[in-house]
C-alpha cells in the first residue's frame, strides 16, 4: 500500500461490546476502491459484526471509521447509507407483504406532485435495477412473498446497488443461491469492481472465495489475525487460520450401509403447478438426497409431505400404513420432522431463548398434570447442544444473538431432539463454516445410523454427495432420474440436475 | 472431533459472558422500581399516602381494570396486539346479566359470561383463522356491537333494582362484599386472576404456545402447533376475565348502560405495555402486568392529591405511554435486537 492510496474503508481498532461478548476486538481493517475483500472466520468469529458497524447499526462502537478518507460517525443506518454504505443482509431483510418495487425503491419512491406514487417510474425504476442482477422479467408490482427465497436474495442486491453505494457489503449472499445464481452474481460482482466499487464479500464457502477474492482477511474470536493477497493462501492455510490450529485432513472411511425397514414411502404425489406425480421411499439408516436447481420444487415437496401445504393427489405410508398427514403437528406426531430452509422466518423464534426454541415442538411432552416444565427437556437440550457444540454454550441466550451458523445448529438441535423417525432436512448447512458443517453431517449420520430415516435436500451438491446413499434428481416439479451411492459425484449429479443424465451412460435410473 | 471441543473450550476462556447486572436487574423488575418510585413519591406528597386504607383504595381502584389487563396480556403475549372490544363486551356483558336477573343471580352471571365470551370467540376466529388486522377488526366489533346496545336497548341505561327482584340485591352487593372481614371481593379476584394469569403464561403449554406464536407466527406454524385454535383460545380468555370484571362494574355502577368500561381499552394497553410486555407479542408476563396496572392506580392517587384534575391525568398516562414505548424500541435497539 502506499501512502498516497485514498482508501475507500479504513477502520481503524474498532470494537463492538454486547452484553458479555467482545464481538470485535480493536480489528483494523481496510478495503480499496474496485477490489473484492473477501471476510472469513468461523462461525461467531465476528465478521457480521464488524459489517453491521459500518451499516450503521450500533451507535456504541468504538475506533475510528475513514470512508474515502474522511472521518465518519456510523451511528445510525441512515448516516451509512449516506456516506455510501450499502449492505446486504446475511438474513433476508425485505418486508415480505410488500411488492418487489416498494422494497428496491424503499426512502425513494418516486411522486407526482410530491405526494402520489407515481406508478410508471416506480415500474420503470425498480426493473433498471432488477435488470442488473438479471431479473428484469419480474413483475415490479409482485409481492416479496410470492417470489421464490433466491430471487428474493437477488432482489436485495437489486435493492441495495439502487442506493449507488460505493462500499458494497455482502454477508453470506450466496448461501441460498444456486451455481447458475452464484454464476450471475459474480458477473455482477466483475462489474461493480470496474466501477471502482469496494466490495466485502462474507462467505464459507472456500472454493468461491478463491475464484472472487483479491485480498482476504481472516478473523477468530473478534480479532484480525491478518489480510492478504488471494494467491498468497492455500485453503488448508486459510482453514488452519480460521481455526487457530494445525488440521489434517483424514477422510472419513464409508462402510456399506445395511438398510432396515421402509420408514416413509410416497406414491403419486401430486400439488399442482408445484410438483407431479412424485414416488420414492426411503428405508431405516438410510441418507436419501433429493438434488436439483433452484426452483425444481424440493422445498414445496417437503411442505406437501408434512402437511405444510394441501396437496391435490396421492398417499403417504408410513412404516407400510397409509396415513393422512394435513398439519405439522399432524406429521411430528407420526414421527416426522422438518428442517425448514429459512431458519429465520420459519425455523427459529429469533426473540426468545436457544432452549425455548429447541423445546417448542416438545411442548406437550414436557406437560404434565397441565403443568409444563422446562426442566424435564434440560438434559435433552444440553445434548443436543454438545453434540452440535453450539456455542455460546448456555440454553438462556437469546437466538437472535448468536451468529448465524450457530442459529443454524439451534435450529438442527431442535429438530434432532423430537427425535425423529423420519426427518427431512431442508439446506440444512446453510451459513455454517466448515467445521460446524462437519459437526452437522456427523449428527446426520449419526441419527440414520441408530435406524432413522433422512430426506436432505441440497444446493450445495459436495454435501450431497457426501451425504446421500441414493439421490433423487428433482427438476421442474418431477423426478427424473436416480443416482446410487457408486454412481454419484458433484459432477453426475449437477448433468443430471440439468437433465443430461443420459450422457452419463447408464447411470442414471428412471424411477 | 476432540481437538474442535477444545478449541470450543478455548473460546469460553477468552470471551468472558458477565452479563450487565444492574441492567439486567432492572430489565427484569423493570416496572416495580417505577412502583416504588411513585410511593417514595406519593409518602413525600402527603402524609395520608402511606396508610393502609389509603392502598386499598388505590388497589381497588384499579381491581377491574387488573382483571382485563390479566385476560388481555394474553392476546398482547400472542402478537395481536390489544383486544379493541373491551369496553363493548364490559358493557354488553353486564347489561346481559341485568337483563336476566329475573332468573337468579346464577341464571344471569352465567349469561353475562357467555355474551362476552361469545364475542371474543368471534374475535378469536375472525382473527385467529381469517387472518383479520386484529385491530381493525376488534374496533369494528366494538362499533358493531355498541350500535347493538344502543338499538335494542333503545339507548336507555337498565337498572337491576327494576329488572332484578330478588337477585338484584345479590347483583348490586357482588362489588360491595368483602372478604375476611376486610379485603374487597374485587381484590381478591383481581389477584387471582394475575396468580392464575401468571401461572397459565409461562407453566403451561398453552401460555408456552402463546409465547412462540408471539415471537414468531409462521415459525410456531411450522412447529406444529395449531395456531388458529391458540389464537382463538387468547382471545376467549381475554373476553372472559373482560366480561368478569364488567359484571362488577355494572354492579358497582347499579347500571346496565351500553357506555360502560369506555377507556378501559387504552388503560389496559398502557398497564401492558408499562408492564413490559410489547405489543409485537412474546415478551414479558403477567407480574409485570400487575405492576403495570399498580403504576396507573398509583399514578391517578398521587396525582389526585396533588390536585391534578382527571382530564390532565390522561394526558400524563398517554404520555407515559409513548416515552414507554420509545424507550423499549431504543433499548432493544442497543442490545442489537432490532428484530423487535
Ligand atoms: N445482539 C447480540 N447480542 C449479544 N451477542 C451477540 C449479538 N450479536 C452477535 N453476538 C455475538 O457476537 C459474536 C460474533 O457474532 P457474529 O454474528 O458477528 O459472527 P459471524 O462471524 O458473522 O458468524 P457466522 O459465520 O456464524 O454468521 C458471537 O459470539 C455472537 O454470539
Ligand atoms: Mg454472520
Amino acid at each position: 500500500m502506499d501512502g498516497k492510496e485514498i482508501l475507500s474503508l479504513d477502520m481503524r481498532g474498532v470494537s463492538k461490546q454486547f452484553p458479555g461478548t467482545l464481538a470485535v476486538d480493536s480489528v483494523d481493517f481496510q478495503v480499496r476502491p474496485g477490489e473484492v475483500h473477501a471476510l472469513l472466520g468461523e462461525n461467531g468469529a465476528g465478521k457480521s459484526t464488524l459489517m453491521k458497524m459500518i451499516a450503521g447499526s450500533f451507535s456504541d462502537y468504538t475506533g475510528d471509521i475513514y470512508i474515502m478518507g474522511e472521518k465518519v460517525e456510523l451511528n445510525s443506518p441512515a448516516a451509512a447509507k449516506a456516506k455510501g454504505v450499502g449492505m446486504v443482509y446475511q438474513e433476508l431483510s425485505l418486508a415480505m407483504p410488500l411488492t418487489i418495487a416498494e422494497n428496491v425503491l424503499a426512502g425513494r419512491i418516486p411522486t407526482k406532485g410530491k405526494i402520489f406514487a407515481d406508478k410508471k417510474a416506480m415500474k420503470d425504476q425498480t426493473i433498471e435495477c432488477l435488470k442488473r442482477v438479471g431479473l428484469g422479467h419480474l413483475d415490479p408490482f409482485a409481492c416479496i412473498k410470492e417470489i421464490s427465497q433466491q430471487e428474493a436474495q437477488l432482489v436485495e442486491i437489486a435493492k441495495t446497488l439502487g442506493n449507488n453505494p460505493s462500499i458494497l457489503v455482502m454477508d453470506e449472499p450466496t448461501s441460498s443461491l444456486s451455481r447458475e445464481e452464484v454464476k450471475l452474481l459474480f458477473g455482477i460482482i466483475d462489474n461493480l469492481k470496474k466501477q471502482g466499487l469496494a466490495i466485502i464479500y462474507i462467505s464459507h464457502h472456500l472454493p468461491e472465495l478463491f475464484e472472487v477474492a483479491d485480498r482476504i482477511t481472516i478473523m477468530r474470536d473478534g480479532k484480525k489475525i491478518g489480510t492478504y493477497n488471494i494467491d498468497e493462501v492455500t485453503t488448508k492455510s486459510l482453514v488452519e487460520m480460521m481455526v487457530g490450529r494445525p488440521v489434517d485432513d483424514t477422510a472419513v472411511e464409508v462402510q456399506n450401509k445395511v438398510f432396515g425397514e421402509e420408514k416413509l414411502r410416497v406414491e403419486h404425489l401430486t400439488r399442482h403447478g408445484f410438483f407431479h406425480d412424485i414416488s420414492f421411499n426411503v428405508r431405516a439408516n438410510e441418507v436419501l438426497g433429493i438434488g436439483g436447481l433452484s426452483g425444481a420444487g424440493r422445498s414445496e415437496l417437503a411442505r406437501g409431505i408434512v402437511g405444510a401445504d394441501a396437496i391435490n393427489s396421492g398417499k403417504i405410508y408410513i412404516k407400510g400404513k397409509e396415513t393422512k398427514i394435513r398439519s405439522m403437528s399432524e406429521a411430528l406426531a407420526n414421527g416426522i420432522a422438518y428442517l425448514t430452509e429459512n431458519r429465520k422466518t420459519q425455523g427459529l423464534a429469533l426473540r426468545i431463548s436457544i432452549g425455548e426454541n429447541i423445546l417448542s415442538p416438545l411442548l406437550k411432552k414436557h406437560t404434565k398434570n397441565g403443568i409444563y416444565s422446562a426442566k424435564r427437556g434440560e438434559s435433552d437440550v444440553l445434548a443436543v447442544m454438545k453434540e452440535l457444540q453450539v456455542y455460546p454454550p448456555d440454553p438462556t441466550v437469546t437466538v437472535g444473538n448468536l451468529s448465524g451458523g450457530n442459529q443454524q445448529k439451534v435450529l438442527l438441535g431442535k429438530w434432532v431432539a423430537t427425535k425423529p423417525q423420519v426427518l427431512i432436512l431442508d439446506e440444512p448447512t446453510r451459513g455454517v463454516d466448515v467445521g460446524a458443517k462437519m459437526v452437522i453431517h456427523d449428527t446426520i449420520r449419526r441419527l440414520a445410523g441408530e435406524g432413522n430415516a433422512v430426506i436432505v435436500i441440497s444446493s450445495d451438491l459436495p454435501e450431497l454427495v457426501a451425504l446421500s446413499d441414493r439421490v433423487k434428481i428433482m427438476k421442474e416439479g418431477k423426478f427424473i432420474g436416480e443416482l446410487i451411492k457408486g454412481d454419484l459425484s458433484e459432477e453426475s449429479v449437477l448433468l443430471a440436475a440439468n437433465g443430461e443424465g443420459d450422457k452419463l451412460s447408464g447411470n442414471i435410473y428412471a424411477s | 472431533m476432540e481437538t474442535s471441543m477444545q478449541a470450543n473450550k478455548e473460546k469460553i476462556d477468552v470471551r468472558k459472558r458477565e452479563v450487565g447486572k444492574i441492567s439486567s436487574i432492572i430489565n427484569k423488575l423493570g416496572v416495580y422500581v417505577l412502583v416504588i418510585a411513585l410511593m417514595i413519591l406519593g409518602t413525600i406528597i402527603s402524609p395520608k399516602f402511606l396508610t393502609a386504607s389509603n392502598f386499598m383504595n388505590i388497589i381497588q381502584a384499579v381491581s377491574l381494570l387488573g382483571m382485563v389487563a390479566a385476560g388481555v396480556s394474553f392476546i398482547t403475549y400472542s402478537g395481536n396486539f390489544v383486544d379493541m372490544s373491551i369496553p363493548c363486551i364490559m358493557a354488553f356483558s353486564g347489561m346481559i346479566a341485568v337483563d336476566t336477573l329475573r332468573y337468579g343471580i346464577v341464571v344471569s352471571i352465567v349469561c353475562g359470561l357467555l355474551t362476552g365470551s361469545a364475542i371474543g370467540l368471534i374475535n378469536g376466529i375472525v382473527v385467529g383463522k381469517l387472518k383479520a388486522n386484529p385491530i381493525i377488526w376488534t374496533l369494528s366489533v366494538a362499533f358493531v356491537g355498541n350500535g347493538f346496545m344502543r338499538w335494542f336497548y333503545s339507548g336507555k341505561q337498565i337498572y337491576p333494582d327494576v329488572k332484578g327482584g330478588a337477585a338484584a340485591d345479590v347483583f348490586i352487593n357482588l362489588s360491595r362484599t368483602d372478604v375476611f372481614g376486610r379485603i374487597p371481593l374485587i381484590v381478591i379476584v383481581m389477584i387471582t386472576f394475575m396468580v392464575l394469569g401468571q401461572f397459565v403464561m409461562t407453566k403451561t403449554k398453552f401460555g408456552k404456545q402463546v409465547k412462540l406464536i408471539g415471537s414468531s407466527y409462521e415459525v410456531a406454524k411450522m412447529t406444529g402447533i395449531n395456531v388458529n385454535k391458540v389464537v382463538c383460545g387468547a382471545f376467549i380468555l381475554s373476553a372472559l376475565a373482560t366480561s368478569i370484571a364488567g359484571i362488577f362494574l355494572t354492579s358497582l355502577a347499579k347500571t346496565g348502560a351500553f357506555y360502560n368500561g369506555e377507556g378501559y381499552d387504552f388503560n389496559a394497553v398502557t398497564a401492558i405495555v408499562i408492564g413490559g410486555m410489547t405489543l409485537n407479542g412474546g415478551r414479558g408476563d403477567v407480574v409485570g402486568v400487575l405492576g403495570g396496572v399498580l403504576v396507573i392506580g398509583l399514578l391517578s392517587n398521587v396525582m389526585t392529591l396533588i390536585g391534578i384534575n382527571t382530564f390532565s391525568q390522561s394526558i400524563v398516562k398517554g404520555i407515559i405511554f409513548i416515552a414507554v414505548v420509545g424507550i423499549n424500541a431504543r433499548s432493544l435497539r442497543k442490545l442489537g435486537r432490532d428484530d423487535a
